[in-house]
């Protein structure tokens, strides 16, 4: 059997597996051998989607808030980490003196810190940017600092045998080796940047899916959760696929 | 022959522990030079100094005149890991050296083609070093040390780390670069049959702390072929002669220590 129609009936048989499963749900739910009200049902999770993306559009404002807030985030814990990495790998005196601080800091649960920051920053953006960035920061900068730290002592040898500066070295050697663990460290980010918008959302938050979570669960609308939470489960796999994919093109030499 | 690399009672020490004892050793522009000698005996330390890696504390060294310094135009170095960037593909490794030392881009693809194709990997040129085998990224290596045109060429076991059958074949591909390009040589080696046929001299250094035994002349006519010499009476008689040196030094230092 060649590898292709191998790895077809791999797909095949858990396409047969999960249409059963829904099946199963469906039925249980119609027989009323669980409580629709605890476990919602397939049909309704699809009907709840459908309306929010299709027909009702409300869905979108949220799923738009939550992705901003992610990417912003992101962004924002990331180019901070990199930045501070960069002061500790040139100046390990620093590093030594901030240590026990981050240490406490990233010790804290996160989460635990939306209360204070939806006092400071409010309902709006502010917060939740404020919990995803203090998540992504500190995997960046952990990450950073043990990419640069780990580059191999003969490249630097022989490059510095062959005269290049400490500037050369930096750009053409220890940089570029330490992008791999970077970008491993930048996929996690991105993740643990969602799960803090979303966290901070489901405390409190005008908009966003996990607001909307929030509000449906309180409402016993367990379709509407059902169908968020698969939909969060999608966002996050497309997002660690098109991580690995641009991971993929820019370390082709892996 | 002009001196090209002059060493006078270089003493190394390593906290109270004599690494390198009073080392003079003189060689030729032009010259293929082994240091043999065991494991712990100084000869990468010294050609460490060469490069200017160490900093030099007791004794004079000059190399075409001037002081060890690292990044010195005057020399290339190879060491038995091929230092391949491994995000560079074959042919911006081959060109890394003189990229570093501000070769201009044309020049520099040019001059590192035309040393892939001669240690053998062209069409290899856009394979990223994970591509290649072992014995291809040492060729790859040695395409980037030539491609320096330093006079000087620092080797530290450069074919160490390779199978009996591809180091046979590189010892090979070395001669013949180094015929067509004549640099002074100082090449560090554990293994005797390789000191022999690479060299002109082979220096054989004894056991901590690192002296010189011996500096045996290596009379072969050259163009020479490695695997042929395999079999070669002089050749055979010279290694036997090597060994004993190598093994004296070793009876001394274990007496150094009774």
């Amino acid at each position: 059997m060649s590898a292709v129609a191998s790895s077809r009936r791999t797909v095949a048989a858990h396409l047969v597996f999960v249409v059963a499963f829904i099946a199963l749900w469906e039925l249980a739910m119609r027989r009323e051998w669980l409580s629709a009200a605890f476990f919602g049902q397939p049909s309704g999770i699809v009907a709840y989607l459908w309306d929010g993306f299709a027909t009702g559009r409300k869905l979108w404002l949220e799923l738009g808030y939550t992705v901003l807030g992610t990417l912003v985030s992101f962004v924002l814990g990331s180019a901070a980490a990199l930045a501070l990495g960069l002061v500790f790998v040139m100046f390990p005196k620093v590093e030594h003196a901030m240590e026990p601080y981050l240490t406490v800091l990233n010790a804290m649960p996160r989460l635990a810190l939306a209360p204070l920051f939806l006092l400071w920053f409010g309902l709006g953006l502010g917060s939740k940017i404020a919990v995803g960035t203090s998540l992504s920061f500190f995997i960046v900068l952990a990450n950073t600092v043990a990419g640069i730290r780990g580059v191999s002592q003969d490249l630097i040898t022989l490059s510095r045998s062959l005269g290049a500066t400490p500037r050369q070295v930096f750009f053409k050697v220890t940089l570029p080796s330490a992008v791999p663990v970077i970008f491993s460290g930048l996929r996690l980010a991105l993740i643990y940047s969602m799960l803090g918008v979303v966290g901070a959302e489901l405390i409190a938050a005008e908009h966003g899916l996990g607001q909307q979570l929030a509000y449906l669960q309180a409402t016993f609308n367990m379709n509407g959760v059902m169908g968020l939470l698969a939909l969060l489960a999608v966002l996050g796999m497309i997002v660690t696929q098109g991580m690995t994919r641009l991971e993929k093109a820019l370390l082709r030499w892996q | 022959m002009t001196v090209a690399i002059s060493i006078e009672s270089l003493t190394v020490r390593f906290g109270e522990v004599v690494a390198v004892d009073d080392v003079s050793l003189s060689i030729g522009e032009g010259e293929f030079v082994s240091i043999v000698g065991p494991s712990g005996c100084g000869k990468t330390t010294v050609l460490n100094l060469l490069t200017g890696l160490v900093p030099l504390a007791e004794g004079r060294i000059a190399l075409l005149g001037k002081a060890p310094a690292i990044g010195n135009p005057d020399v290339a170095y190879m060491l038995a890991r091929d230092c391949l960037l491994p995000w560079r593909t074959a042919l911006g490794n081959a060109g890394y050296g003189m990229e570093v030392r501000g070769i201009e881009p044309g020049a520099r693809d040019a001059r590192a083609r035309e040393l892939l194709a001669r240690v053998g990997l062209k069409g290899f040129e856009d394979k990223w070093p994970k591509q290649l085998s072992h014995g291809m990224r040492q060729r790859c290596a040695l395409a980037r040390t030539f491609a320096l045109d330093a006079p000087v060429m620092l080797m530290d076991e450069p074919f160490g780390a390779l199978d009996a059958q591809t180091k046979l074949q590189l010892e090979d591909l070395l001669l013949e670069l180094w015929n067509a390009h004549r640099r002074t040589v100082v090449f560090i080696t554990h293994d005797l049959a390789e000191a022999v046929a690479l060299s002109d001299r082979v220096v054989v250094m004894s056991a901590r702390p690192g002296r010189i035994v011996a500096d045996v002349p290596i009379p072969l006519e050259r163009p020479r072929h490695v695997r042929a010499l395999q079999k070669d009476r002089h050749f055979l008689e010279l290694y036997a002669h090597v060994w004993e040196q190598l093994e004296s030094g070793l009876g001394a230092a274990a007496e150094a220590i009774t």
